[in-house]
């Protein structure tokens, strides 16, 4: 029970400051004078009544919203002030003398986007008070179609986010980097906050709960999250606060199929090949088989979620459930995830408290593929066919030839990963401008394992039948307290300053079995005690823990809405950093200066509606890179076992397994950012952000001389990166008139990646071998790309071909001698959408590319090889180039993989009937992943550029991206 | 002023949470090495991970493992006795192989990084193991007898270091956090003997299999005085004799492949084995059946190919494989000539639709086919067998300290004396022996009776022959290739090395 023994303290903790604060505060609120009911009803210029709009009284949290005529009813102080707003509307305020008012709000087309509110962590600002480099996607932007991860929502619209689905497998992630990456040995993925939770796994969060994404690109934004901070924050909203009464269903149906195959030879083409060579001793087993088709499908996919909420100012609650059925392409592959969500809220104490609580839930079903499966698509001659005349598979045998069909058949593999987020807020205003929060979140993911390779399967067949299940848990228990105070001295200063504490435990723990030998397959992996062959390894267990202590703080000014400066602070302590390094001070400060509202740019008013000049510095760290346990001098068992020759038996073994390092650390990145934030001609708004970004103290598995060393790798903080770059976003109002609107949005990044140094006094490194070919033939041990002082992250180097020659030889450059062939940084990368409305109908179109990076095509340098012929299968690149050479790694390979590609295509119709109690009703077309514009030659340009293994590189194992076509239908009730 | 108490109220409770500031590690399933070693239960388990360090490791830089990859490939590739030809680009790996087999190797070859590095991976380990006992509460005797075993451990890498590398640092104290200098190949040769002779007596006298026992610390010491000419210039032949003499308790197994059985450990001849068991306890780095083996040779092994899949690699080299008589049974140890599917007992056809048939002849060491080059495979070969083995491997036995003899009383003139030590190895191969035994007769006899055990490459240079024109290599090397270069990875980091002269 010693696990949690910080939870009860907490809790008590907790439950003192609550009671404490309410305790000294109990009277300071009491003032009464004479009421008044207003009625009024909120327009806009053309007098059209105005649904939705916050009425609240000046200084109070007394507020309510017109209904869909427009009106609304108050009560309320006589005299008092009734503030009144509506996005994309100037705000605009009566003092509540008389019974009947009428508000008129001037649109301000200008300000949209300004007025939002933006998550900065620990709080929110208006997007027109912040002073960091925040980018924020609400629901309209975000991708549509089908979405099983929600960063897919993001593809495309943040400038200098890079968004990578690796591959079409419904289960699996996409990847997200931002400005390049600054780490070479953890996640280079930005920060997930949810409602406020840091670290929360996104998935958890059905996409379509999902309101706002507020993606924290520069350091003095993101420093407040501290040692998790460097590769930006995105602070997550979801749909907790619905006013009113709101039912709600969506759902779509949707068609996917592979968008393009690899050209291999045809059985007809093969058979040409073998009577032009006159290989008379080529077998053809009669057959005519495409393998890759003969895998794949057209898959069907649905989705349906509903909702229920009932909230008003001072209380609601929200229930939501949905079902995904997302059918993958490749046979037998598909996620189930059903899930749900349930949250409230109310307020006491005067209004004074608000608790919140809340339960996200989900199951995730799916069958893992043998990804054996794709490189065996490849290598399988097109003449043998998938079955025997009898109906049973063939098989052919031989290394790597086995048949694909069969091992993606006889197989069982079902996967489930159960989510669980649970969390409780508390929020007290203790005087007027000075609250406190508490935040406690228990966060659950727990993930199963289980497969049974049957005994007349190939898989199975040497372990006569071979069944597995394990377990892997993960659990994060958090708790945030902090305190903010705003207050306004005179009209001119505001000020507001938030400081708090949190504390973070993250456990895993796990296990596994499995056995072999198995006399019947009727039990697959349920029984796994009937297989009666078994090894010491087959059952294993571990368990491990970190924690993360953190202190901040964040102070914001503003002066006349025109100077602007925020400073923020965090100390973070982790068990996982060295004993040398326990706890690290991460700062930052900002500036900003609206421009346009001085007074010498009076001139300009007529066009330039708005421009605000911002800059920034700050510290942030990457302490993914830093796993438990890795500064500590530790024996561990492994897999180390060895023979005691006494008694004749097998005994564990324990050993040392690393070399301690008690300076161990978190990465550190410094950024610098300038932006610019512009609106003109009150149609076009617009972000300019320029950024330098240093990393230091970077992480790597360095080699290191043994002995001294008792290890001979050590992972240290010893290199530094630099990232710098540019980035433009542009949205652009061409038309609103008529009932026609027409928008644009363009996001352009450039991000220049060097690596600056690898060594130090005690660690030296030259360069370090990356983009391994290790797997290819012939290849073993080597490797394609370098990582060096002076040039970006996965930089290919090899000799340099300039071309065929008449045998179709390869001809390489200077003997071969390896050469710069450029690397798999983008050199520039791009977003551009375009939203058409006209009354009811509205068409979306949403593109995104990448130029300038190279990718290795593996897959074609090992399959374009004649010499594989007739056994394998070959590219038809053999027919079109006439490459005669076997296999090379050179230039010929590295190409240029830029592309465009059309994201999703979707025209929508909306219905308004309330007369049948339909309030809304949304219908939609939407096509997805429709055309990719690119000169590679593989299967698609966009290759994962994560880790060190293999960036960049199109190696076989890719699930093909599929192109869907959905049809749509949203209801609100 | 209430609203000022309030605050400071406030923010003193906001900071008495900070109260839990504790960052220690808490571990669960791994141990702290403070706290491990007090029993001697767990002392033995500490020993064991110095054996366990015998089976080699592979890390991403390098595969160290003693029975392939890359230990056993650089001192069977550099030798007479066997060779991996490229194939197409099959086994080409940036010319490693070819480098081995042409004695063109630089600082920077993979095959002898891996065994640099599998010896001292392996001394580290050893150094922490003693530095951890003599932590531990054991009393001082307790304390030598494991300190005993774990200095026989040591004193083997130690051995390996100065066969193939000749002047490396020796590093003996875990504490010592220096980075190390070169010793001469005199210094190491003088730190394996004596530390080999200071052991003696403590180690179990007793047959313990997979032990660091006195038997084989003598046949450990024999093999130092055998070569004893190549590392000091010195010849110690009679030492060699007298070590021998101490190895007890031994015989020959009447059947030859008896120590090369799954259950090796059953053999009456073996004094030391590195044990495997990868079926029952997992053990990794076994394969070097499915290194050698073509890849269609499942079908030979089983009807439905339940074998391991091969990858055709190292094989013999051409002229071994007729060196055997056809009436030696240890010729059984070859793949050669036609190979016959189980399923159909026809020929098994390769990719390109020629028969599997293995040809002592290699036309192209270059650019070989296939089916070139006969297969040396003693260990046991049946149906089921997955990548990994569960043999053991075989490092000393008896035959050995038999032919050691035999090789000391040539050199000393006395032949008479050899012939009958030679007369029960080839005996047992099913062959008689020559009146008269000279050393040409027993290096060829070495060959056959240590066919791809690892020892040829020392035995091709105690007679001689290493620096000559050999197969495809013409030319005659300098001497300086008698050992290997210092590799340049280590060198890199360690600027206190000095590279070996020559290289």
């Amino acid at each position: 029970m010693k696990k949690n023994k910080y939870i009860p303290i907490f809790i008590i903790q907790a439950v003192m400051l609550f009671v404490g604060l309410i305790f000294l505060n109990v009277n300071s609120y009491a003032q009464k004078t004479a009421s008044i009911k207003v009625s009024g009803v909120v327009v806009d210029q053309s007098e059209n009544p105005l649904p939705g709009a916050t009425i609240i009284v000046h200084g109070t949290t007394t507020g309510v919203v017109t209904d869909v005529d427009g009106k609304f009813q108050i009560s309320c102080a006589k005299g008092s002030t009734l503030d009144i707003s509506f996005v994309g509307y100037k705000n605009s305020s009566v003092v509540a003398n008389e019974e009947n008012v009428k508000v008129i709000l001037q649109e301000s087309f200008v300000t949209l986007g300004e007025t939002v509110v933006v998550g900065v962590g620990y709080g929110t600002m208006r997007k027109s008070d912040l002073t960091g480099a925040i980018a924020s996607v609400g629901t309209e932007e975000m991708k549509k179609g089908v979405i099983s991860s929600s960063e897919q929502l993001l593809q495309g619209k943040v400038a200098g986010l890079t968004v990578i689905q690796g591959s079409g497998d419904p289960a699996s992630g996409a990847s997200l980097r931002l400005r390049g990456g600054t780490s070479l040995t953890a996640s280079n993925g930005p920060l997930i906050v949810v409602d406020g939770i840091a670290g929360v796994d996104i998935n958890t969060v059905n996409p379509s709960e999902i309101v706002s994404m507020d993606v924290l690109k520069d350091a003095s934004a993101s420093a407040i999250y501290g040692s998790r901070g460097a590769n930006g924050v995105i602070i997550v909203t979801t749909n907790r606060s619905n006013k009113g009464k709101v039912m709600q269903y969506q759902g779509y149906v949707a068609v996917g199929s592979v968008l393009k195959n690899l050209d291999m030879l045809s059985a007809n083409q093969w058979r040409q090949y073998v009577r032009e060579k006159e290989v008379t001793s080529a077998v053809d087993y009669g057959g005519n088989t495409d393998w890759q088709k003969e895998l794949e499908q057209t898959a069907v996919s649905h989705s349906h979620s509903v909702l229920f909420s009932n909230s008003g100012e001072k209380n609601g609650f929200r229930v939501s459930a949905n079902y995904l059925y997302n059918e993958g392409v490749i046979k037998r592959t598909s996620l189930d995830r059903l899930g749900a969500s349930i949250s409230g809220f109310q307020y006491g104490l005067k209004d004074k408290l608000k608790m919140e609580v809340g339960l996200n839930a989900n199951v995730d079903t799916w069958h893992p593929l043998n990804d054996l499966i794709y490189e065996r698509m490849l290598n399988l001659s097109p003449v043998i066919p998938v079955y025997n005349p009898d109906g049973s598979f063939t098989k052919i045998g031989g290394t790597k030839y086995d048949n694909p069909v069969e091992i993606n058949t006889n197989r069982t593999a079902d996967n489930t990963r159960h989510r669980v987020l649970g969390y409780g807020k508390i929020e007290l205003e203790i005087i007027k401008g000075l609250k406190a929060y508490a935040n406690g979140s228990y966060e659950y993911n727990s993930l199963q394992t289980r497969l049974y390779n049957p005994s007349y399967s190939v898989m199975g067949a040497s372990d006569k039948g071979f069944g597995q299940r394990t377990l892997a848990d993960y659990t994060t228990m958090q708790l945030e307290t902090y305190l903010t105070y705003d207050k306004k001295f005179n009209e001119d200063n505001k000020i507001n300053l938030m400081a708090g504490y949190s504390y973070l435990d993250n456990t895993y723990e796990g296990y596994g079995a499995q056995r072999k030998g198995f006399d019947t397959d009727l039990f697959e992996y349920n029984n796994l005690a009937a297989g009666i062959d078994y090894s010491a390894s087959d059952v294993y267990s571990y368990k491990g823990e970190a924690k993360l202590i953190s202190f901040y703080g964040r102070a914001n000014y503003n002066f006349k809405e025109k100077y602007m400066f925020t400073a923020t602070l965090r100390r973070d302590g982790s068990s996982r950093f060295g004993a040398n390094h326990k706890w690290g001070l991460f700062p930052s400060a900002s500036f900003a200066w609206r421009v346009s509202d001085e007074s010498f740019m009076e001139g300009t008013r007529g066009w330039l509606n708005n421009l605000k000049l911002r800059a920034g510095y700050g510290v942030t760290g990457n302490q993914d890179g830093v796993g438990e346990y890795k500064s500590l001098d530790i024996l561990g068992t492994g897999s180390a076992t060895y023979y005691d020759g006494n008694t004749q038996t097998w005994k564990q073994s324990y050993g040392p397994t690393q070399n301690s390092n008690p300076d161990l650390k978190w990465e550190s990145t410094a950024q610098l950012n300038v932006g610019l934030d512009f609106s003109v001609v009150g149609r076009v708004n617009g972000t300019l952000e320029v950024y330098q970004k240093k990393t230091s103290d970077l992480l790597y598995t360095y080699a290191v001389p043994q002995p001294p060393y008792l290890v001979g790798t050590m992972l240290a903080n010893v290199g530094d990166l630099s990232n710098k770059g540019i980035e433009l976003s542009l949205n652009a109002n061409l038309i609103n008139k008529g009932g026609f609107n027409w928008d644009v949005n363009l996001t352009l990044a450039k991000n220049i990646q060097k690596v600056e140094k690898l060594s130090n006094q005690t660690y030296e490194c030259d360069s370090i071998n990356s983009g391994s070919l290790h797997g290819l033939t012939g290849m073993s041990g080597k490797f394609s790309q370098v990582i060096k002082t002076g040039y970006a992250v996965g930089t290919f180097v090899g000799p340099k071909c300039t071309g065929l020659d008449s045998l179709g030889k390869f001809i390489l450059a200077d003997n071969g001698a390896n050469q710069v062939l450029g690397d798999v940084q983008p050199k520039l990368s791009f977003g551009f959408g375009t939203n058409l409305s006209y009354k009811n109908i509205d068409l979306e179109i949403s593109t995104y590319g990448m130029l300038g990076q190279k990718v290795l095509n593996c897959t074609a340098m090992e399959l374009s090889n004649p010499k594989r012929l007739p056994t394998n299968n070959t590219t038809d690149l053999i027919y079109k180039t006439g490459i005669t050479s076997s296999m090379t790694y050179s230039s010929y390979w590295v190409e240029d993989a830029s592309f465009l590609r059309i994201q999703s295509v979707s025209l929508g119709y909306t219905l308004k009937a309330p007369k049948i109690g339909l309030e809304k009703v949304r219908f939609y077309v939407t096509g997805e992943n429709l055309f990719v514009f690119t000169n590679y030659t593989g299967v698609d340009p966009e290759v994962s550029i994560d880790g060190l293994d293999t960036p960049g590189m199109d190696w076989f194992n890719a699930y093909p991206r599929p192109r869907t076509f959905s049809f749509g239908i949203n209801v609100s009730f | 002023m209430r609203k000022i108490k309030t605050t400071i109220a406030t923010l003193t409770m906001v900071l008495a949470l900070s109260a839990c500031t504790d960052l220690s590690e808490k571990l669960y399933d791994k141990v702290s090495s403070s706290d491990y070693g007090k029993t001697a239960t767990e002392i033995e388990t500490i020993v064991g991970s110095a054996y366990a360090s015998l089976r080699g490791f592979s890390d991403g830089i390098t595969i160290s493992y003693p029975t392939s990859e890359f230990l056993f490939f650089c001192n069977e590739t550099t030798s007479d006795e066997a060779c991996i030809p490229t194939r197409g680009s099959d086994w080409y790996d940036g010319g490693r192989y070819q480098d081995a087999e042409m004695h063109t190797w630089k600082s920077d070859n993979m095959l002898m990084l891996s065994s640099w590095r599998y010896c001292y991976e392996g001394i580290s380990k050893v150094n922490a193991v003693i530095y951890q006992v003599k932590q531990s509460t054991l009393s001082d005797e307790e304390k030598a007898t494991v300190y005993a075993e774990l200095r026989g451990i040591r004193a083997y890498y130690y051995y390996i270091l100065l066969d193939m590398f000749g002047n490396v640092p020796l590093i003996t104290n875990f504490e010592d956090t220096s980075l190390p200098k070169n010793s001469t190949r005199a210094e190491v040769y003088a730190f394996v003997e004596s530390e080999l002779l200071d052991i003696l007596d403590l180690l179990p006298s007793e047959i313990i299999y997979g032990r660091f026992t006195q038997n084989v610390a003598n046949t450990l010491l024999a093999r130092l005085y055998l070569n004893s000419e190549v590392y000091i210039g010195k010849a110690r032949w009679q030492d060699c004799i007298d070590a021998c003499d101490k190895v007890s308790g031994y015989t020959l197994e009447s059947n030859y492949f008896t120590n090369f059985l799954t259950e090796n450990e059953v053999s009456s001849e073996i004094i030391f084995a590195i044990p495997y068991d990868y079926t029952k306890q997992g053990t990794v780095g076994n394969y070097l059946i499915a290194l050698s083996l073509h890849y269609k040779q499942k079908q030979a092994v089983s009807a439905s190919s339940t074998f391991t899949d091969c990858v055709n690699g190292i094989c013999a080299q051409p002229g071994v494989y007729s060196m055997f008589d056809d009436k030696d049974v240890r010729k059984k140890e070859f793949f050669a000539g036609d190979q016959i599917s189980k399923a159909t007992g026809s020929v098994i056809l390769m990719d390109n639709g020629n028969a599997l048939s293995y040809t002592e002849d290699i036309a192209n060491f270059f650019n070989a086919e296939q089916n070139e080059g006969v297969r040396c495979v003693k260990y046991e070969v049946k149906e089921g067998q997955t990548w990994e083995q569960d043999h053991d491997l075989v490092v000393m036995r008896y035959a050995e300290i038999l032919m050691m003899k035999a090789e000391c009383y040539i050199r000393l003139g006395s032949p008479a004396l050899a012939r009958p030590l030679v007369a029960q190895v080839r005996t047992r191969a099913g062959l008689d022996t020559p009146a008269d035994v000279t050393l040409d007769f027993l290096d060829d006899e070495l060959l056959r009776e240590f066919c791809f055990e690892g020892l040829r490459r020392t035995a091709n240079i105690r007679m001689g022959t290493f620096l000559k024109p050999n197969w495809v290599k013409t030319s005659t090397d300098d001497d300086y290739r008698l050992i290997f270069p210092i590799p340049k990875y280590a060198m890199d980091m360690n600027s206190n090395l000095v590279q070996n002269p020559g290289y």
